[in-house]
């Protein structure tokens, strides 16, 4: 294909993502390194204070106001400030003070312990925190219940597949928000989960008071989510699985999980990349579940907390500060993949 | 050849097979059962597995807090979506499969990137910029953003496919006289289809199921359903208001789980199609 009739084709596309993708992006790097606000002028008012029977005084008092422009729309000033919402939003100035503070040192886990609690004290460190939590500590679970699930289906009937494929993907394909608040409804104080389990007579569960249960739910609701994406492409490349090789090690006398261990997961190893990639990337962006459980105190996320700075504090530069720090989060996830991308580019011409 | 299994592997196998379809099944199911039920039947010690049937949390949902408004937004917005990123990522995907140089590859690895930016750092851009140029809260700008935000997914996925079409029909269709936009009007597109409708399946997903850019893009009446979700969210609320947003979570589940349900098959194909060979 020639260049020119490319370069038609993509230019829609590439337009599309240019002006709502790049753009913005570049104008995060412009709000953040800015500091807006109203400009304000201190006015001197006169009003008339009505007094009693009918008398009036008037009282001038000097109050700030908003600089209107010709349209009466108030003047907003742009302030450089550099790097200063980064460093503000990072806490780095805190976090100095954590690391080179006096304390009394016992022992090393008790120093390390102390300096955890110290660090996650820091929105943005906090959130940090259980965003890297949920993004590993899902991946194994979802890559395992995966694996088990795609070689379940396959040894299923042709006639049963259909179904077992719709009921798994279930978790995946629903709206999140609606997931994270099935999820939610069923472990709410007194709902099926709380109540059966007093049923059963084993006390009363508060499931949603403590940070253990809030974190270790949103991390299960978190495997529950993913693992059917896991499941639907193993479940693709054991289609693929060459059979001679599988014969051959039978033949051999290979046992069942010699024959998955030696034969089938070797081949299905680039998919289990692919999808470690995709999961760690959507996972890195974990947002629904902590909003919907209400848990920002016990488990934040990266996407969470600029979401709520941006919607309730209403502070764009703040917001923006932390959407960088997010952004080159991203980025160092991404360079790995970026970089064998790159030289299996280069190899390949 | 099927490879027999130790019935000990067997019976795990099977054990943990059904666990996992009660565990993806049950929070739906349970939603479901209780948006039907007064709140009492619904939250009760034990849990009831009948209880007397009720139709009126759908009525307040639908009819007083105007769900059926959101409805035809939703509509608007994910048809419109699918639609428009649907030809422009088509065009996109056919011109990245058949040219050769690396500007190509350098489009792919951007959109790569641009995949994996969380919406709320294009969120924080978008709010001061719409709010300034006066396109807040209309439809079109909620369809361009979600077309936009599709593209680098779509754009991944179409390519995958048309690179299975070998590249001779087009080739040949261009020495019988065919232009390069006729070659791929007439011959590639119709037997694209499978892959067109997949790519369409996760647009509609990606629009229908977007709350963060929906809910803060747009207001009042324009809301979409699943962003207006978000009204019956909360910590602190009445257990009516909790019937209600189970309703209205059951009204947004209903059309995904009919739609998916219809077209499964291609769900597998184009997750597939998008890993394997991309």
């Amino acid at each position: 294909m020639k260049r020119k009739s490319f370069l038609c084709f993509v230019a829609p596309s590439v337009v599309s993502m240019l002006l709502l993708i790049a753009m913005p992006l570049a104008g995060v790097v412009y709000l953040a390194l800015h500091q807006s606000y109203v400009k304000t002028e201190l006015v001197e008012l006169t009003t008339e204070v009505p007094l009693f029977g009918g008398l009036k005084r008037q009282v001038t008092r000097v109050v700030p106001q908003p600089v209107l422009d010709e349209d009466g729309r108030a003047i907003r000033v742009w302030k450089f400030v550099g790097g200063d919402n980064i460093v503000h939003a990072a806490e780095v100035e805190g976090l100095d003070e954590i690391l080179s503070g006096a304390r009394e040192v016992t022992s090393l886990r008790g120093f390390i312990s102390e300096l955890h609690r110290e660090i996650t004290n820091v929105d943005f460190w906090s959130a940090l925190e259980f965003t890297l939590l949920y993004t590993f500590g899902t991946t194994p679970f979802v890559l395992l219940i995966g694996l088990g699930l795609a070689l379940g289906v396959n040894r299923a009937s042709e006639r049963l597949r259909g179904t077992m494929v719709f009921v798994s993907i279930l978790p995946m394909i629903v709206t999140p928000v609606v997931s994270s608040l099935a999820v939610y409804w069923l472990f709410l104080d007194g709902a099926v989960i709380a109540s059966l389990i007093e049923a059963l007579g084993f006390g009363r569960f508060y499931f949603l008071a403590d940070q253990l249960t809030i974190r270790t739910l949103i991390i299960a609701y978190g495997i529950w989510f993913a693992a059917p994406f896991a499941f639907i492409i193993l479940y693709a490349g054991l289609q693929t699985v060459p059979q001679d090789p599988l014969e051959a090690a039978m033949i051999d006398g290979a046992n069942a999980w010699q024959r998955l261990r030696y034969v089938i997961i070797p081949h299905l190893a680039p998919l289990i990349a692919v999808i470690t990639v995709i999961h760690v990337m959507d996972a890195y962006r974990v947002f629904e579940p902590i909003l919907v459980f209400g848990a920002s105190v016990f488990a934040n996320s990266v996407q969470y907390l600029t979401y709520y700075t941006l919607s309730y504090e209403d502070n764009a530069n703040k917001a923006a500060a932390y959407a960088i720090l997010t952004v080159v989060g991203v980025v160092i996830l991404l360079i790995p993949v970026l970089v064998h991308t790159y030289r299996d580019h280069r190899g390949r011409r | 050849m099927r490879p027999r299994l130790s019935p000990l592997a067997r019976t795990t196998s099977g054990a943990g097979m059904a666990v996992w379809f009660a565990v993806a099944m049950f929070p739906f199911l349970w939603m479901i059962l209780i948006s039907f039920r007064k709140p009492v039947d619904a939250f009760a010690t034990p849990p009831k597995l009948f209880a007397p049937f009720t139709f009126e949390h759908f009525h307040h949902v639908w009819v007083e807090d105007a769900f059926w408004q959101f409805a035809i937004n939703t509509t608007i917005v994910t048809g419109a979506t699918v639609a428009v990123s649907l030809t422009i990522g088509c065009l996109a995907g056919y011109a990245l499969a058949r040219y050769e140089g690396s500007l190509g590859f350098w489009l792919l690895i951007a959109a790569l990137v641009f995949r994996a930016m969380p919406h709320v750092v294009l969120l924080t851009a978008y709010r001061p910029a719409f709010f300034d140029l006066g396109i807040w809260s209309r439809y079109e700008t909620l369809i361009m953003v979600l077309v936009a935000i599709n593209q680098p997914f779509t754009i991944w996925m179409m390519r995958a496919f048309f690179v299975g079409i070998p590249r001779d029909m087009d080739e040949a269709a261009m020495v019988d006289g065919c232009s390069r936009w006729g070659a791929f009007r007439r011959v590639i597109v119709p037997v694209m289809w499978p892959g067109i409708v997949t790519a369409g399946l996760f647009s509609f997903l990606l629009a229908y199921n977007d709350f963060i850019i929906s809910s803060q893009l747009m207001n009042g009446d324009m809301t979409t359903m699943t962003a207006a979700l978000g009204n019956y969210m909360g910590q602190k609320q009445s257990v009516t208001r909790l019937m209600h947003g189970i309703a209205g979570a059951v009204s947004v589940t209903i059309p995904i789980i009919i739609l998916v349900y219809a077209f499964q098959k291609h769900i597998v194909a184009g997750l597939t199609a998008g890993a394997t060979k991309g």
